[in-house]
């Protein structure tokens, strides 16, 4: 072959660089990246994070307990509240008003730097919420309110001026999150638990007929050896996401369909796995084992199993790491588990609790992965 | 007796491994079958209990046709059988009891066998067979943990669980140490002193000279000697092996 000449050459090489170019740029337009936007919209991030890092974990008891005192509105429609002279206790700066009239209320002895809802009890049975105030540092604050006419004394009964204190008591306790997201995340792993053992059940009998070594022989043989390689990777073509819509459409959300979409998944998958370690066993010990007059399943019995158990294993449980994995997503489209509270949490904005799901996956895919790598050495 | 008549092989990729082959075994010999690399020695060896399938020709055990017999008429005769390799061809992971009691599958209940359970006098048979071969004191060990030369013993060992008529030992002692040959042939010649007849392929003449009662030799497929080890000379070597080949004496290693 001739050499090419040196400018057709660079040429050539030019051209190549800018296609490489043109192609890049195109899919920098098609994919709408905005970079300004990144920063633009920082703060939304920020805030999303923030929540993530503060994942609701732990609430405390608390004990409420209302103080109260008569206010009526207009002055002289019923007796007038008095206050208590110690413990927590509200002094309005008169002690009753006009409608439409502005007083001051004080509180004293109220738990310090806490927030204090002030609401009023209405002569109708119905409360309305005045302000929310902050404490000081000995428990008391001041507020300016206004005598609305709704507060108007009705069959001598007046309305009634009241805060609410919350005291915690007792020690921390899991919050409702925590006991939810460890509730789905053991939905979630033994979902994971559960696939892999039924789809391990049903791919390695089929990863025999899958091998040629054990499977291709006369015309029966390959005819099973195509059938159940295909059928193994036409069900790979389908990705776990795919495969979980489609269940979740046909039985419901949950984690039902969570599981029959994971185990389909796993069985193409362990299958392709498990029929390739059986194809690559030192076959000496099959020809020993046919020249002593064993028949084909004992042959497999002694000769084959022994090979492959290790290796098995191994995939098995690798796999059950990979289903923690792919369920807390196919949870996100119905699957059940962590995945689909997670989804719940966020699409009902409550990013606290998100946050809590989310360490949850993280750690336990962790600690998974972890286990998976630790028994995988010690099996092989 | 065994009985080759007219055996060929001919691979599906159209190598001729074994062509027109005729011969036969009376009982109780031990024919060594000699022959360079790829000359068809471990083909033939496995045409005669059908590890390989033979293309033409036939062979006759006891007047029964193998070339012709179903898959569990061939059981039947292959459990009578021993087969001896040179990679020895034990399950490497299993323990040393487990390959012996393996030799033994022909004959057991299969099913139980499946479940691997063994009757207590199977494994009596196996620990017997292991003494025999000198390394009861292996039994529980993992195959893999043993030395070369100790393998073969265990492949030994799986064989005389299927209590043989005959044996095929397809170069039983190429993989070890020149050394161990002796230990390893000695088995198989006093088994042919019981009454098992031997078919064996080697590759050291002088292993030839001392254990074969009768030899045959095979180039590109085709049976180019037939005879008395005595009548293999350095002449005859040439022909066997061609004129480059130096004769190796294991005894001199």
């Amino acid at each position: 072959m001739q050499a090419m000449p040196a400018l057709q050459r660079i040429t050539r090489s030019a051209l190549l660089i800018a296609l490489v170019i043109v192609v890049l740029g195109f899919s920098w337009r098609a994919t709408g990246i905005d970079l300004p936007r990144l920063l633009r919209d920082l703060p939304k991030g920020a805030t999303l994070v923030r929540a993530f890092l503060t994942p609701d974990l732990f609430t405390r008891e608390v004990e409420t307990s209302v103080i109260g005192v008569d206010f009526p509105v207009p002055c002289g429609s019923a007796p007038q509240g008095v206050p208590p002279t110690n413990g927590p206790r509200l002094l309005p700066s008169v002690g009753c008003a006009a409608p439409g009239e502005t007083f001051t209320l004080m509180g004293k002895e109220f738990p310090a730097s806490s927030e204090i809802l002030v609401r009023w009890l209405l002569p109708d049975g119905r409360t309305l919420n005045a302000v929310r105030v902050r404490t000081d540092a000995q428990g008391a604050f001041t507020a300016t309110l206004q005598a609305r006419p709704i507060l108007t004394t009705q069959d001598g009964k007046s309305a009634r001026l009241e805060a609410e204190i919350q005291r915690p008591v007792g020690g921390l306790k899991p919050s409702q999150a925590l006991r939810d997201v460890a509730r789905e995340m053991f939905v979630t792993i033994f979902m994971a638990l559960l696939s892999t053992t039924i789809a391990t059940l049903i791919a390695a009998p089929l990863s025999f007929l899958a091998a040629s070594n054990i499977t291709r022989r006369g015309c029966l043989g390959s005819g099973v050896y195509y059938l159940s390689r295909s059928f193994f990777n036409i069900i790979r073509a389908y990705d776990p996401l795919v495969m979980a819509t489609i269940f979740a459409f046909w039985l419901g959300y949950g984690p039902f369909a969570g599981v029959l979409a994971l185990t389909v998944v796993t069985i193409a998958s362990l299958g392709k796995l498990f029929s390739e370690v059986v194809e690559n066993i030192d076959p000496g010990p099959l020809e020993a084992l046919q020249a002593c007059g064993a028949n084909r399943l004992q042959t497999v019995r002694y000769a084959v199993v022994p090979q492959i158990v290790p290796d098995f294993i191994s995939f098995i449980i690798y796999h059950w790491d990979i289903n923690v994995r792919i369920s807390t997503i196919i949870g996100y489209v119905g699957g059940g588990g962590i995945g689909f509270y997670l989804s719940q949490r966020i699409n009902g904005f409550e990013y606290n609790q998100a946050g809590t799901a989310l360490w949850a996956i993280v750690i336990v895919v962790w600690l998974m992965d972890f286990l998976s790598a630790e028994v995988r050495k010690r099996v092989v | 007796m065994l009985r080759v008549e007219h055996l060929t092989k001919i691979y599906p990729n159209g190598t001729v491994a074994l062509k027109d082959v005729s011969f036969e075994v009376p009982d109780g010999e031990f024919l060594v079958v000699i022959g360079l690399s790829g000359s068809g020695k471990s083909t033939l060896l496995r045409c005669i209990n059908r590890l390989i399938e033979p293309t033409e020709g036939k062979i006759y055990w006891n007047d029964v046709d193998i070339t012709a017999a179903s898959p569990a008429q061939l059981r039947q005769i292959r459990r009578q059988i021993g087969m001896i390799f040179q990679q020895f061809n034990l399950v490497r992971r299993s323990k040393v009891i487990t390959n012996v009691l393996a030799g033994r599958l022909g004959y057991v209940n299969p099913w139980l066998s499946l479940l691997g359970i063994w009757p207590a006098e199977e494994r009596r048979r196996a620990l017997a067979a292991l003494e025999r071969v000198g390394i009861a004191d292996k039994a529980y060990e993992r195959a893999d943990a043993l030395s070369g030369g100790q393998q073969q013993r265990v492949g030994i060992a799986r064989a005389l669980m299927q209590e043989p008529r005959l044996i095929l030992a397809d170069e039983p002692v190429a993989s070890l140490d020149p050394v161990l040959a002796h230990s390893i042939l000695q088995y198989l010649e006093e088994l042919n002193k019981e009454g098992v007849t031997v078919i064996c392929s080697l590759h050291f003449l002088d292993l030839v000279h001392r254990y074969a009662t009768r030899v045959i030799a095979l180039k590109q497929g085709v049976k180019v000697f037939e005879g008395k080890p005595q009548e293999i000379d350095r002449q005859r070597f040439k022909e066997i092996y061609g004129e480059e080949a130096q004769e190796v004496r294991a005894a001199s290693l």
